[in-house]
C-alpha cells in the first residue's frame, strides 16, 4: 500500500545548458510557465498558496544571501508563502519532499516546488571548482566534487574488477538518452573509445565520466489527491520518499564501494511505498559521475553489489533494458543545475509514468518510477522519491 | 653535555645547476641543488630531521623539554614558527628553547644555546634543529648555490656517545648575504672571492686555530661553503698551522647546494658515526663560531644519514620557479573558506599540527579531527582521550585530482589511509601520486598545505613507502 497522500498535477522544465542570456529569475519564470502549461485542465497560478524554492549554492552567481524570496515576485506571485530548501545535491528532491509534507499535513493546499540554479555565471575556477578550497583547511583541502566519488571508483575497480569501459558504458548510454531529450544540455552520442580517451579530471575519472556545469530550472505542482481531479484526470501520486544521512568526512565511510545514505534513503522510500526494487519500472538516479550511477543501481537494489559495472556494460539499464536508468540523459547529458536537478528528474518520472516521454518512453509495467540524489560533504545525504500512477 | 642522536633531511627534488645557468645564458655549472616542493619549507624540513633524531634516540617527545632552532628564514618572519614546529613534534607543553635567526650563523647559535641550557641544568633533553631553504633572487648567481636541508641533534646532560668539549668565536661587522625587512629574496651583496678572502677565511681560520690549540689530532671539520671553494681554501689555511692530516668537508655541497645555517650539522651528521674529534664551524652575519665534538662511539641516527640524503628526483628549473611562487598563473587564486587568523584556526591549529584524534573511551574509535566530533561516529559516546594518530598505514583508496583552480597544483593525490593504530584519515599525497595503490604501505609527513593570505598553513601528507636501493630498509619517497 503506497503512501499516496500527495498528487503531482503539473511539471516542467527549461532547456538545460549554459544559459548566459538568462538570469536566475528568468530561468525560474520559464520553468514555472512550463509547469503551469502542463496542467491538463488548465491552471490558475493564484491557486498556489506556498512555494518551496530549491537553490543549492547562491555563491555560484554571487548571491549567497538569497533566501528564495526573489522567486514569488519573478513568477507574479509576490505575497505567497515561500521558503528556500537547501540540502546539497539532493536540494531539489528534498524541497519536493518538504513540499509534499506541507500538502499532506493539510497546512497548504496547492504547492509549487521550483528548483533554480545558476552554475555558469562565474568562470569554472570561481564556480564549483572553488569548492576545493572550502571546508576543512587540511582534511578536505583539494576536495573538488569528483573527489567525493572517484575514491569509490578506485575501490570498486579494485574489489569487483570494474573497468573504465564499464564506467564509460554509463556515459555512452546517458548521452544516447540525452540525444532523445529535447531539454538536455548535451545532445550528442559518445563512444566508449571517446570516454576512455578523454583527458583525466580526477583519476580514475576522465572528462566524459563527469557531468557538466549547467544552468537550469524545473518546477512541479502538487496538491492533495482529492483536489487533483480539479487539474487532471491522470494524476501521479507520491508513493513514498526517504532521506538519510551519513558521516561527512571521506575517512569516516563504512564502505568505499557504496553509499550508505542511498541504501537507507531508498529502504525508507520502498517501505513507505510498500514496494521492492523489482517493482520499479524506471529510475532517474544521481549520475554526477559514471561511477555514481554504478553505485546507485547497486545501493538502490536494482543489481547485486559489485555487479553495477557489468550490468551497465551489458545493457541492463538502457531504455528497453531490465531496469531503464536515466532515460532523460541523467546528470551526465541533461546536466546538473543542482537545485533544479531533482525536480527535473521528477518531471521525467512524471512524463514516463504518463507515457509522455516520446522517443525515450520506457515500458511501464507496475506503475512506479524512482528518483534519487546523493551528495554533500562525503556524499553524506541522499533523498529518494517514488512516484506512482496506481491510485492505491 | 652529550649528543645522544642525530637526524637529517633534504627535499627529494634536485635541480641541475646547469639547467639554471642554461636559462640565463651562462656557461653550465656543476652539481645539483636540493630544492623544496611548494609544500616544503624550513619548517617541514626541520620537522623531518627532528623526527628522525627523536626516533633514533628512542625518547618520548614529551620528555624533550627544550628546543633550539636555528634557521635563516623561518616561515613566519614574525610569528609562531617555533611553537608550530613544537606542536608538530609534540614537545612537552612547558618546553624551553628559542628560535635563532638573522643569518646563516643561526645553526651554531642554536647548538651552543641548547648545549648551555643542558649544561646549566635548565633542561634535561634538548633538541637542536637547524634548517634552511634559502630563497635566492631569481637570475642571480646565488640561485646556483642555494640548497635546502636540515639536521637535528638530541642533547643530554651526560652519558652519550659524543660530547662537546670546546668552543671559539670571532666577529667582524661584515655585510655578506642580506635581506631587508620587506624583501622576500636574499641578496648576495658580496663578491664571492672578496668575502671568502677577507671575511670568512680570516674569521674561520682564527676560530679553527683556537679549536686546535689543545688538540692532538686535527680531526674532521664541517662548515658551510657558500661559494663551493671555502672548504678547500680553509683546509689550505689550517694545514699551515698543523702537522696532522685534516678532512675538511662541507655538507654534500655538490648534490645539495649550500644549506645555510643547516650546512654545518648536515655535513657533520654522517661523521658522528665514527669515533674521533669533529670540529663544527659556522659563519654568517659577521660572525664565526666553532666547537669541537669528541665522538666516543657511533651516535644513533648517523648510520642512516647517507640514505636519508641520497634521494633525488631531478626536476626542471621551471618547476622550481613555480614551487617558489616566482612563476604564477595570471588571475585570482581561490581563497580558503576560513582565514588563518580566524577563531576556527585557534581551535583547530593544535589538532591539525599534532595530527590529533579523539579516541573514544568506550569503543576505541579514532574520531578525526576532534573539534568537529563531539560524538563518537561508531558508538555515540561523548568521552574521549585526545591522542596523536600514528603516522604509518596502508592505502584504503585514493584519487589523483587534476582539475583545480589556483593555488592548487595538479596532480594532487588525495588518499584515504588505514593507519596501523586503527585510525583512518583522508589527507593529500605529498608527491604526484604515481606510486599509489590500494594496500600500499605509506607514511605521513608534515607539509605546508597552503600559504593562505600570506600565512603558512601546515598539515600532514601521505607518501608511499619504498625500499632503499641496496638495503633492507625502506624510506618514504
Ligand atoms: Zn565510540
Amino acid at each position: 500500500m503506497s503512501w499516496n497522500r500527495v498528487a503531482v498535477v503539473g511539471a516542467g522544465l527549461i532547456h538545460m545548458g549554459e544559459l548566459f542570456d538568462q538570469s536566475y529569475e528568468q530561468m525560474a519564470r520559464g520553468a514555472f510557465d512550463a509547469a503551469v502549461d502542463s496542467v491538463d485542465h488548465g491552471f490558475d497560478p493564484t491557486a498556489i498558496d506556498a512555494v518551496f524554492v530549491a537553490t543549492q549554492r547562491g555563491t555560484l552567481w554571487g548571491q549567497e544571501g538569497i533566501g528564495g524570496n526573489t522567486i514569488p515576485s519573478a513568477i507574479g506571485l509576490a505575497g505567497v508563502a515561500c521558503t528556500r530548501v537547501e540540502n546539497a545535491c539532493p536540494t531539489g528532491s528534498d524541497a519536493f519532499r518538504v513540499g509534499c509534507m506541507a500538502v499532506a499535513s493539510g497546512v497548504h493546499d496547492v504547492v509549487l516546488v521550483i528548483g533554480v540554479e545558476k552554475m555558469r555565471d562565474k568562470s569554472s575556477d570561481e564556480g564549483l571548482l572553488a569548492r576545493a578550497a572550502a571546508g576543512h583547511p587540511v582534511y578536505t583541502r583539494g576536495e573538488s566534487a569528483p573527489v567525493l566519488f572517484a575514491p569509490f571508483a578506485t575501490r570498486h575497480m579494485h574489489e569487483f574488477g570494474t573497468t573504465r569501459e564499464m564506467l564509460a558504458s554509463v556515459a555512452v548510454k546517458n548521452h544516447h538518452n540525452g540525444v532523445l531529450d529535447p531539454y538536455a544540455h548535451f545532445r550528442n552520442e559518445v563512444t566508449i573509445e571517446q570516454v576512455l580517451a578523454a583527458p583525466p579530471v580526477c583519476s580514475p575519472l576522465h572528462l566524459l565520466d563527469c557531468c557538466p556545469q549547467t544552468d537550469g530550472a524545473a518546477a512541479i505542482i502538487i496538491t492533495a489527491p482529492e483536489r487533483a481531479a480539479d487539474f487532471t484526470d491522470r494524476p501521479v501520486f507520491v508513493a513514498g520518499f526517504g532521506v538519510a544521512t551519513d558521516h561527512p568526512y571521506l575517512h569516516e565511510k563504512s564502505t568505499y564501494v557504496g553509499l550508505p545514505a542511498t541504501v537507507e534513503a531508498s529502504r525508507r522510500a520502498y517501505e513507505m511505498a510498500g514496494i521492492s526494487p523489482a517493482d520499479v519500472d524506471v529510475a532517474e538516479v544521481h549520475d554526477c559521475f559514471t561511477i555514481t550511477e554504478i553505485l546507485d543501481i547497486e545501493d538502490l537494489g536494482f543489481v547485486e553489489k559489485g555487479r553495477g559495472g557489468v550490468a551497465s556494460l551489458e545493457g541492463e539499464t538502457v531504455l528497453d533494458g531490465r531496469i531503464p536508468v536515466n532515460p532523460s540523459g541523467g546528470l551526465l547529458a541533461k546536466g546538473h543545475p543542482i537545485g533544479a536537478t531533482g525536480i527535473a528528474q521528477l518531471t521525467e518520472c512524471w512524463w514516463q509514468l504518463r507515457g509522455q516521454a516520446d522517443e525515450r518512453q520506457v515500458a511501464i509495467r507496475n506503475g512506479f518510477a524512482l528518483q534519487h540524489n546523493v551528495g554533500g560533504r562525503g556524499s553524506g545525504v541522499s533523498v529518494v522519491n517514488i512516484l506512482t500512477t496506481n491510485a492505491s | 653535555m652529550s649528543i645522544a642522536a642525530v637526524g637529517v633531511a633534504a627535499p627529494e627534488w634536485r635541480v641541475p645547476v646547469a639547467s639554471i645557468d642554461a636559462a640565463w645564458g651562462r656557461s653550465p655549472g656543476r652539481g645539483t641543488l636540493a630544492v623544496c616542493r611548494s609544500d616544503e619549507d624550513p619548517l617541514t624540513l626541520a620537522w623531518a630531521a627532528a623526527d628522525r633524531a627523536v626516533a633514533a634516540a628512542g625518547v618520548a617527545p614529551s620528555g624533550i623539554d627544550g628546543m633550539w632552532w636555528g634557521c635563516t628564514r623561518p616561515p613566519f618572519a614574525e610569528g609562531p614558527s617555533w611553537s608550530t614546529l613544537a606542536a608538530t613534534l609534540h614537545l612537552a607543553p612547558e618546553a624551553d628553547g628559542a628560535l635563532l635567526s638573522g643569518s646563516t650563523h643561526a645553526g651554531l647559535d642554536a647548538l651552543l644555546a641548547a648545549a648551555d641550557a643542558v649544561a646549566a641544568g635548565r633542561v634535561d633533553t634538548a633538541l637542536v634543529v637547524t634548517s634552511d631553504a634559502l630563497l635566492p633572487a631569481t637570475g642571480t648567481g646565488h640561485e646556483t648555490s642555494a640548497g635546502a636541508g636540515a639536521a637535528a641533534l638530541l642533547l643530554r646532560r651526560d652519558g652519550g656517545p659524543a660530547r662537546l668539549v670546546h668552543t671559539a668565536h670571532r666577529w667582524e661587522p661584515r655585510l655578506d648575504r642580506y635581506r631587508g625587512d620587506r624583501e622576500p629574496e636574499t641578496r648576495e651583496t658580496y663578491d664571492g672571492r672578496l668575502f671568502r678572502e677577507q671575511a670568512y677565511l680570516p674569521m674561520l681560520g682564527a676560530v679553527g686555530d683556537a679549536l686546535l690549540v689543545d688538540a692532538t689530532d686535527a680531526g674532521r671539520w664541517s662548515l658551510p661553503d657558500p661559494d663551493g671553494r671555502l672548504a678547500r681554501a680553509l683546509a689550505k689555511r689550517l694545514r699551515a698551522g698543523t702537522t696532522s692530516a685534516q678532512d675538511v668537508a662541507a655538507a654534500d655541497r655538490t648534490r645539495l647546494g649550500d644549506l645555510g645555517s643547516a650546512a654545518t650539522l648536515v655535513g657533520a651528521a654522517a661523521a658522528l658515526g665514527s669515533p674521533g674529534p669533529l670540529h663544527l664551524l659556522g659563519v654568517g652575519g659577521g660572525r664565526a663560531t666553532g666547537c669541537t665534538v669528541i665522538v666516543d662511539a657511533p651516535v644513533p641516527g648517523a648510520e642512516r644519514v647517507t640514505a636519508d640524503l641520497s634521494g633525488g628526483e631531478e626536476v626542471a628549473y621551471t618547476r622550481v620557479l613555480r614551487s617558489r611562487g616566482v612563476l604564477r598563473p595570471t588571475g585570482e587564486s581561490v581563497e580558503m573558506a576560513v582565514p588563518p587568523g580566524s577563531a576556527m584556526f585557534g581551535r583547530g591549529a593544535g589538532e591539525m599540527l599534532g595530527l590529533l584524534a579523539a579516541r573514544c573511551v568506550d569503543c576505541g574509535t579514532m574520531n578525526t579531527p576532534p573539534d568537529v566530533h563531539p560524538t563518537c561516529i561508531s558508538c555515540g559516546s561523548t568521552k574521549f582521550d585526545v591522542v596523536p594518530l600514528g603516522r604509518t598505514g596502508t592505502v584504503q583508496t585514493f584519487v589523483v585530482n587534476r582539475t583545480m583552480p589556483s593555488p592548487f597544483e595538479a596532480p594532487l593525490p588525495l588518499v584515504v589511509v588505514d593507519l596501523d593504530d586503527g585510525g583512518r584519515i583522508q589527507l593529500q599525497g605529498g608527491d604526484d601520486g604515481a606510486e599509489l595503490s590500494i594496500g600500499a604501505p605509506v607514511d605521513l609527513v608534515l607539509r605546508r598545505y597552503a600559504v593562505e593570505r600570506g600565512v603558512p598553513v601546515y598539515g600532514w601528507k601521505v607518501l608511499t613507502r619504498r625500499p632503499v636501493a641496496g638495503t633492507d630498509e625502506e624510506v618514504t619517497s
